[in-house]
């Protein structure tokens, strides 16, 4: 294994369990070197997205070498473009057209291997095309 | 040098999400193209979701096949897994 700092993962959910519940599921199979930050919920707690809380997570899993933010559904999308539109962050930030868990493991995997933002990416959105039967 | 290899084991318990994980974080960190071949299935060992996709069960063989300059040390390193991370009776 090299000291090289890891792409972080951002996971963006209407839901913090969802959010929490997929950051475990993808970091258990990735073996639990990458930062997976999630952004799930409202700041009080209720279901919807948060600006706050997507750019805290992005802060947060950035190790150095970027980060890839992964979003459920519709607005999740609007609010990271927002924060992405108002904000620079100091790394390369990707934001992933790709389904939700499978590709928040694709990207875990991807990203412990080494990968960089680009790969990482391409990982996410290669999880579209995975066959589960 | 180019070159390719093979090996098989047979698994002593179901291939779980967590060695898919292992096993794809190590492959892709050879330069050889890395394939796991169980029945009519072949998928590549670097996408976590094609090997979780494969359903692999304990008392099935996999066939490790690889090709590349470090086609031998892949095929090791997945066989070494596969064997650890399906544990008798697991």
């Amino acid at each position: 294994m090299s000291d090289e700092a890891r792409v972080g993962i951002v996971l963006v959910s209407h839901s913090a369990a969802l959010a929490e519940g997929t950051a475990e599921v993808a970091g258990q199979i990735g073996g639990g070197s990458v930062a997976i930050a999630p952004a799930g919920g409202m700041d009080d707690g209720g279901i919807g997205t948060s600006i706050a809380r997507v750019r805290q997570a992005v802060r947060q899993a950035d190790a150095g070498a970027g980060v890839v933010i992964l979003p459920d559904l519709g607005s999740s999308v609007l609010t990271v473009r927002a924060l992405l539109a108002e904000e620079d962050f100091p790394g390369p930030v990707a934001l992933a057209d790709a389904p939700f868990v499978e590709g928040a493991v694709a990207a875990t995997v991807a990203a412990a291997a080494g990968g960089d933002v680009k790969a990482v990416l391409h990982a996410a959105e290669e999880a579209r095309h995975a066959r589960k039967l | 040098m180019p070159g390719s290899c093979e090996a098989a084991i047979t698994l002593t318990g179901d291939l779980h999400a967590r060695p898919a994980g292992s096993l794809a974080v190590a492959a892709a960190k050879f330069q050889s193209a890395v394939e796991l071949v169980a029945g009519a299935s072949t998928v590549d060992a670097k996408s976590v979701l094609a090997v979780m996709g494969l359903g692999a069960t304990r008392g099935q063989r996999i066939t490790v096949r690889a090709a590349g300059p470090d086609a031998q040390e892949a095929v090791t390193a997945m066989i070494g897994i596969l064997a650890e991370a399906t544990p008798v009776g697991g």
